[in-house]
């Protein structure tokens, strides 16, 4: 209960960090819509708990609703390195495409 | 019909100027694009008679490729040659080359190793890679090429112009070929010569080619 309490004041912490950043306009309204889903899942991922350590149950995993959430985050992170990479690789098109018109109009 | 052969150049001093007045009498035009060299690059190329451009930044082989390819485009080339700047092809096979595109039978020509010149290929390149890269290059991809990795190319102008080069670095060799094969264009491969002074591309570049070709499949 302790560990529910202090997880979900720093998700508390990080939702007013990003209505002040949005009021700061530092970031976009996709950008704060996408966080703030993202600190509520979580925040009903840990309110929940015990519902998910049933679901995992009933899925048929062994493990803990704990465990099964950390297996969603890796598979999230990769996911998302993947999506960094793409970015990168678009940046990169456009900057070799920059180059290229800087060098043939000189 | 106007031949321009455009030279992707880093850091090759040392064999620029051959190169250059080698190709020459074969083309009409040399275009050099140096990527960025730390050396004499652009002045040897300049001195030897070629036009040269350079990449403010390193870029790779394959960006360099595509600069030269939009000035000859630009300026009214019929037929593009692609030839490498470090000495390993030899400037008198650029006539048969060019010649399937100047007979109308081709858009595309794809210098090979394999189809009976004889080439100082490293062992290990002759009988651990390049075999890879042929199963990769006909099984994946779906080429049926006899070389996968060869940068001796020649294209007309309508190839060329629906061939965009996406890699910048070493895998548009793969990227031209998929292209050319996806465009429908007429392609030839003709046997060429290649003198190895370097090793080239390793094992690892493999990878590193089979990497970039997927993601740019992903963002196109």
């Amino acid at each position: 209960m302790l560990q529910q309490i202090i997880a979900i004041i720093i998700i508390v912490f990080f939702v007013f960090r990003l209505v002040a950043q949005k009021k700061k306009k530092i970031i976009s309204n996709n950008e704060f819509s996408l966080w703030l889903a993202f600190w509520l899942v979580a925040a009903a991922a840990i309110i929940f708990i015990k519902q998910i350590d049933r679901l995992v149950a009933w899925l048929g995993f062994s493990g803990t609703g704990i465990n099964f959430l950390i297996y969603i985050a890796v598979l999230a992170l990769f996911y998302l390195v993947f999506r960094l990479q793409l970015n990168l690789a678009k940046m990169d098109r456009n900057i070799t495409e920059i180059i290229r018109q800087i060098t043939l109009k000189k | 019909m106007k031949i321009t052969c455009v030279i992707p150049a880093y850091n090759e001093a040392k064999n620029i100027s051959l190169v250059v007045s080698g190709v020459r009498p074969f083309v009409d035009e040399v275009v050099v694009i140096d990527d960025c060299s730390s050396d004499d690059t652009s002045e040897l190329a300049k001195q030897a008679g070629a036009i040269v451009f350079r990449h403010p930044l390193n870029r790779g082989q394959g960006a360099a490729l595509q600069t030269g390819n939009d000035y000859a485009l630009e300026h009214q080339a019929d037929i593009i040659v692609h030839f490498d700047a470090d000495g390993q092809f030899l400037p008198e096979e650029i006539k048969d080359m060019v010649a399937p595109i100047l007979e109308g039978r081709a858009d595309i020509v794809f210098g090979s190793r394999f189809l009976g010149k004889k080439s100082n290929l490293p062992a290990f390149k002759k009988y651990l890679i390049m075999p890879l890269a042929q199963a990769f290059t006909r099984v994946i991809l779906g080429i049926k090429l006899s070389d996968p990795q060869n940068g001796f190319r020649a294209m007309s102008r309508t190839a060329a112009d629906r061939i965009r080069i996406n890699n910048r670095e070493m895998a548009h060799n793969s990227e031209i070929q998929i292209k050319s094969f996806q465009e429908k264009l007429r392609i030839t491969e003709v046997p060429i010569t290649v003198v190895y002074h370097h090793f080239g591309q390793k094992l690892s570049g493999g990878f590193q080619v089979v990497k970039d070709l997927l993601i740019h499949r992903i963002i196109k």
